[in-house]
Order: structure tokens, then C-alpha cells, then sequence
């Protein structure tokens, strides 16, 4: 008897554990996201294929339904640290936060014709990107290594299945198979890297790793430092497919279904970008000496190769790929500057990470709404688009323009604030870097243009220009695209002031 | 490295035997480590994969037992349950239902195997030298890890190293582990998804 009562009171809260305090409102986003995530389960085990109908107006409405904790944040303004600052909410997160919602509701629109037409599972693929833009969303918070691991992980693996949901067909098996493979690979390398910062920075929270590796014994000569911050941005390298670990990037993206790959290339990769402004910009910017060259490197190589490729591409999906590489090379490009110009190289990742995210997935939506006559994505099949989708080709125009960086548009007001930090910085490393991305402007001009001129002057290869009817969904996803590109470019105020953390509160008229 | 070797060198003196990495420890730590690394390559050498299946368990038991010797029960007893017992089982019916011939394999290398025992190599004398240079002087002092953790009270001593994990997981990490539980139902629905047939 008296054994059991020993082994009993083994079991008995152990006196040093607290329950941890939780921020319910701080967390309530996750929460309606995961709920609403559950409830998709529920009814698909429950009604089956009575179901599928509501599946995608049930995500959509999840979605929305997350942006009104969001709202409520947002117009409150305060900064929230949970789990001893684990995860932080504050306004950059916030506007990070909604970003992925509206892109996951953006690309919801798109799939719904999609895969209903298509021989798809359809109630689960709304369940599998409820989940990952949960991860996403999580993301936007994490200030902890092992928490970054995890939302990547819960990301990425829905996002590696959706890649390969048309299970018929040979080129979605490879793009799935393909991204896994690499996938899984930087997450490997990522956590080796994690686990070897672990153990010179002894925590696993962001803010306690920055204040060890600010030592001044760790200063120098430490390479077990630099080994680890190496591993763990090409692990996150490989998510944003950044040069030289891109080569997954333009067979998936082209094998994958068309809005799944419109998911990867604009919330996979913005998530990515995510992970690495937490990890650089929350903990490792105490050593530039480390971060800057990695990330020259980097973002050269990303937007000369990616560019340059891009260039000899005849299918537009593909070229999209090699188009994305290369805007992640900009994106990268602000990194370079995080020792000497660290607030405006943090908000112009941000603001292209946000204008990126507009523009790039109008230009996926305006594809699949094309594909859905021509059945291509070949570039020669975009000839005589004005005749037959006059709106359609307006708004292509006025995206590829944008990703090109002419003003008003807003990818212009991307480029500029990325290179305002670039030279506000005034280092060698910053100059060098905003010339090489001025002579990629310029590249990447050619081909943009390249796919307006096609769409504006050329015949339609087949002669047939029967107007086509569109439905309703994807030309949401457009008119929402497009309006996200043309305010962020006429009103850059508007988003400097979130990525500048300045008072939302006082934006939104909360006072 | 050199740690090691001090500590070899103090056999006979005053080992601290209760807070230390302490020689038997060290002897155990050698043994099983140089059984891993021949297993390890045996692995990756063996032309049938079957074997490689098998010689994995060794890998994969060692990182247990060092574990053990790290005195991290709960993470040994997990690293035993699961690689072991699941994922090793997995692999071996992975082969078994794609129907892959079970005897030797003569194409399991390619071309680029000279590459990749070069790129292996450069990266074991980077890390190699990475470790040793940051971490070799250090001596494992359990005691100070168990007052870090507050396992030196008597009040807490009662839940060990195990309890320090649960709190970990039901206090710092609480978001991560609950989100590992949605993961794992996504990874679930696809899967099943992707494997049946349809």
C-alpha cells in the first residue's frame, strides 16, 4: 500500500511546473484557424461527398474569420510576448499574418473550379491548405527555433502532398516526389544547423541566442557560429529556392496543379522569407560580418541565374519559376545591409515580401483563368489575349509590369524602398548590391515584357477568339490582386507605416 | 577531443565520479561510438538493402545509448521506441510491399559517388574541427545541468530530468506541441489520400 501511495505521488503536479499563463486574445487567430481547420475534418468524415460543395466557402469563411482576432490586434497596437517571448505578436506579424490569409483566400478562389473540375480529392485538399496556412500564420509569430521548426514543418508537408494531388499524372508525381525529397533535405541541414546554434547560444528563443552571441568572447574565431548560421539559411535557402538550391523550383512548379503551384511560389516562399527575417533579424544581426556575405552570395547568384534563365523559357509557368527565383534574389538583396541600416533593410523585406505576394499571385490567377481556353502554358499560346479576354490581359499587363518595377505600380515602390536601404546603409557590400540588382531590373524587363507584347500584338494560334467566360472565383482572385497592387503602389504610406511598426491603432482610427 | 583525453589522463586521480562525464562513461561513450561509425558506413557501403535496413538498428541504438550515458532517460527510451521500433519496422515493410529485390543490388551507386565521399569527407573535417575548437575544453558537469533545470531542490529532485521535459512541453513549448498534432492529422488525411488507390 504504502508503495502505491509513493508511485502515486510520483503522478502529483511536479511542484517547479506553473501553468503557463496563455494570452487567449494573442492567440486567438491560431485558434480560429485550427478550429475551423477541425471542423472541415469533421464534416468531411461525417458527410462525405455531401460535403465537398461547402468545402471551399467553409475555408474561405475560416479565413476571413481569422482576419477579425487579427483586426482586433491590430487596432489594440500593443506588442504581446507569450511563452516568455517565444511568440510575439506585434504589428509586422500582424500585417504578415493577414497577408497569408488573404493569399490562402486568394488561392481557395482559385482552386475551386480547379479541382472540382478536375479529377481531384477535393475535400481534403481544402483541409491540407487550411493547415498550412496555419503554419504560415504561426510562422509570422515564432521567435524560437524550435517553434520556426515546427511551423515549418507543418507548412511545408501539406504543401509537399498538394504538389502532388493529381495523382494520374506523371509530372505532379515528379514535382511532388521532387519537392519532397528536397524539402526534406533542408529541413536536415536546417536542423543540424539549429541544433549546433543551440548549443553556442544555449536557448532555443531567439532573443536569448542574440544576447550570447553578442558576447565578446563570441565575437570572433568562433566557427561553429558561422557553421550553424550557414546551415540554417541554406535550410530556409532551399524553401525560398534561392540560387544555388532553386533546382526543385521550376519541375515542381510546373507539375504541380496550377493553383498549388500559385500557393508555393507566392505563401511557401513569403513563409520562408518569414523564417529567415525571425532568425536574422531577431537573432543572429549581432554578427554581420557572418550574415552580409552569406546573404551577397546569395542574392547575386539568385537574381543573375535566375534572370537569365528566365529569359529562354516558352512556358509561362516556368518562367514564372525562374521569375520568382529571381525576385527572391531581390528580396534577399536587403539582408546584405542588416548590420549597418537594420530598421529600413526589416521593413523592405517586408513591404516586397507584401507587394511580391499581390502581384506575383494575380499573375498565377490571370494563367489559370487563360489555361481554362487555351489548355496551355506555353508563351506562343498567349497570342491574341486582347482579342478574346481584353480584362484578363489589362490586368496581366499591369502585374507584369509591377514584377517588372515600373511606377505607380507597386512592385516599383518594392524595389525602391529595397533600394533606398541598400544606399542608406553607404557600405561597399550595399552599393555593390544595388547595382547588380539595377542591371537585373533591366534583365528582367525583357522577358516581362516579352509575354505583354505576345498578349497585345501577336494572332491567336488557333484563330479562335470566342469571348470566354470566367467564373465569378477567379475573377475575385484577380480584382483582389489587382487592387492590392495598384493601392500599394499609389499609397506606399499605407504599408510603410505597419512595416515601420509604427501605431496601427492609429490608422485604423482606434486612437 | 581533447576533453576526452584529459579526462583519460586523470584515471586513477580524483575522478568526480558522481557530476562528471566519468571514465567508465567515457569508455562506453568510445565503444559504442566506434561500433556506430562502422555500422554507419556499412550502411551506406552494403549492396543490399536489407542489410543497410539492419545495420541502420546499430546507428540508430548507439544514438540511444549515448543518450543514456548523457543520462536523458526519457529521450533514450523515446529514441529506442520510436526509431527502432517504428521507423526501422517501416522501412523494412517499405521494402518488402514496393516489392524491391530483396538479394544484392548492383545499381544502388551512381556516378557520382567519388563526389559525394569527397563532399562527405570536407564536411566531417569542417564540423570535425568546428566541434573540437568550440566545444572540446568543455567538461560535462551534470550538476550544473540539474541546477539549471532546478533538480538540485529536493522538492523538484522527485520528477528527474523526465519531469523537466514534461514542463518544457506543457510550459515553454506548448505551441509547438500542439501543433505537431495537427501536423501529424494533415500528414495523416494526405498520405492516405496519395496511397490509396483510386
Amino acid at each position: 500500500m504504502s508503495t502505491l501511495l509513493a508511485a502515486l505521488s510520483q503522478l502529483a503536479p511536479d511542484p517547479g511546473y506553473s501553468t503557463p499563463r496563455i494570452d487567449w486574445h494573442g492567440l486567438a487567430p491560431e485558434i480560429v484557424l485550427s478550429a475551423g481547420g477541425a471542423l472541415l475534418v469533421l464534416l468531411d468524415a461525417i458527410k462525405l461527398e455531401r460535403a465537398k460543395a461547402w468545402m471551399p466557402a467553409l475555408a474561405n469563411l475560416t479565413l476571413l474569420g481569422t482576419l477579425i482576432p487579427i483586426l482586433t490586434l491590430a487596432v489594440e497596437g500593443s506588442t504581446r510576448s507569450l511563452f516568455g517571448g517565444s511568440f510575439v505578436v506585434d504589428p509586422m506579424s500582424l500585417l504578415l499574418k493577414a497577408m497569408f490569409l488573404v493569399v490562402g483566400y486568394v488561392v481557395i478562389l482559385l482552386s475551386t473550379n480547379y479541382v472540382a473540375e478536375g479529377d481531384y480529392w477535393e475535400s481534403e485538399y481544402y483541409t491540407l491548405l487550411t493547415t498550412s496556412i496555419l503554419g504560415m500564420v504561426v510562422m509570422a509569430s515564432a521567435r524560437d527555433l524550435l517553434m520556426i521548426f515546427v511551423a515549418l514543418e507543418l507548412l511545408s508537408i501539406p504543401a509537399y502532398m498538394l504538389a502532388a494531388w493529381r495523382k494520374g499524372g506523371r509530372t505532379s508525381n515528379e514535382a511532388g516526389m521532387k519537392y519532397y525529397l528536397m524539402g526534406v533535405f533542408a529541413s536536415a541541414i536546417l536542423l543540424y544547423g539549429m541544433s549546433l546554434m543551440y548549443g553556442v547560444g544555449r536557448s532555443t528563443r531567439l532573443d536569448v541566442i542574440a544576447e550570447n552571441l553578442a558576447r565578446p568572447e563570441m565575437q570572433s574565431g568562433v566557427p561553429i557560429v558561422t557553421l550553424a548560421m550557414v546551415f540554417i539559411v541554406v535550410g530556409f535557402a532551399f524553401k525560398v529556392s534561392a540560387v544555388p538550391f532553386h533546382q526543385w523550383a521550376p519541375d515542381t512548379y510546373e507539375g504541380a496543379p496550377t493553383p498549388v503551384t500559385a500557393f508555393l511560389a507566392v505563401a511557401s516562399k513569403a513563409a520562408g522569407f518569414v523564417a529567415l527575417i525571425q532568425v536574422v533579424f531577431y537573432g543572429f544581426y549581432v554578427r554581420p560580418d557572418i550574415i552580409e556575405p552569406l546573404f551577397f552570395v546569395l542574392a547575386v547568384a539568385s537574381m543573375t541565374v535566375g534572370n537569365l534563365i528566365a529569359l529562354r523559357q516558352t512556358n509561362v509557368v516556368r518562367m514564372l519559376a525562374y521569375s520568382g527565383i529571381a525576385q527572391a534574389g531581390f528580396m534577399l538583396a536587403p539582408f546584405v545591409v542588416v548590420g549597418d541600416n537594420f530598421d529600413s533593410a526589416l521593413s523592405a523585406v517586408v513591404i516586397y515580401l507584401v507587394i511580391y505576394a499581390a502581384m506575383n499571385l494575380g499573375a498565377f490567377a490571370v494563367i489559370i483563368a487563360i489555361a481554362r481556353k487555351t489548355r496551355s502554358a506555353e508563351i506562343t499560346s498567349l497570342g491574341g489575349l486582347f482579342s478574346y479576354m481584353p480584362g484578363m490581359t489589362v490586368a496581366m499587363t499591369i502585374f507584369l509590369a509591377s514584377l517588372t518595377g515600373i511606377p505607380p505600380l507597386g512592385g516599383w515602390y518594392a524595389k525602391f524602398s529595397v533600394w533606398s536601404a541598400l544606399l542608406g546603409a553607404e557600405t561597399a557590400l550595399g552599393v555593390a548590391m544595388a547595382i547588380v540588382m539595377a542591371v537585373n531590373t533591366v534583365i528582367a524587363a525583357y522577358y516581362y515584357l516579352n509575354i505583354a507584347k505576345t498578349m497585345w500584338f501577336d494572332d491567336a494560334p488557333d484563330g479562335d477568339v470566342a469571348p470566354v467566360k470566367v467564373p465569378v472565383g477567379l475573377t475575385g482572385a484577380v480584382g483582389i490582386a489587382l487592387v492590392a497592387t495598384l493601392v500599394f503602389g499609389v499609397l506606399p504610406g499605407l504599408l510603410t507605416d505597419i512595416a515601420a511598426f509604427g501605431p496601427v491603432s492609429a490608422a485604423l482610427g482606434g486612437g | 577531443m581533447t576533453g576526452l583525453v584529459a579526462l583519460l589522463a586523470q584515471v586513477g586521480t580524483e575522478a568526480q565520479v558522481d557530476t562528471t562525464f566519468d571514465v567508465p562513461a567515457n569508455v562506453v561513450f568510445a565503444v559504442t561510438a566506434v561500433f556506430m561509425i562502422v555500422a554507419a558506413l556499412r550502411v551506406v557501403t552494403t549492396k543490399n538493402i536489407v542489410h543497410a535496413a539492419l545495420w541502420l538498428i546499430i546507428v540508430l541504438g548507439g544514438v540511444g545509448v549515448q543518450y543514456l550515458l548523457l543520462q536523458a532517460e526519457f529521450v533514450a527510451v523515446t529514441q529506442f521506441l520510436v526509431y527502432l521500433g517504428a521507423i526501422v519496422v517501416l522501412i523494412l515493410f517499405g521494402v518488402m510491399l514496393t516489392r524491391a529485390p530483396l538479394g544484392v543490388s548492383t545499381d544502388l551507386d551512381n556516378d557520382l559517388k567519388p563526389l559525394g565521399i569527397g563532399a562527405g569527407l570536407v564536411l566531417a573535417v569542417v564540423m570535425g574541427f568546428a566541434l573540437i575548437q568550440s566545444f572540446g575544453a568543455d567538461q560535462l558537469d551534470f550538476r550544473a545541468y540539474d541546477s539549471a533545470l532546478g533538480l538540485d531542490d529536493p522538492q523538484t529532485a522527485a520528477a528527474g530530468r523526465t519531469g523537466a521535459v514534461a514542463d518544457g512541453i506543457f510550459g515553454q513549448y506548448l505551441i509547438p506541441f500542439e501543433m505537431i498534432s495537427v501536423l501529424l492529422l494533415a500528414a495523416l488525411i494526405g498520405a492516405i489520400v496519395l496511397a490509396r488507390r483510386d
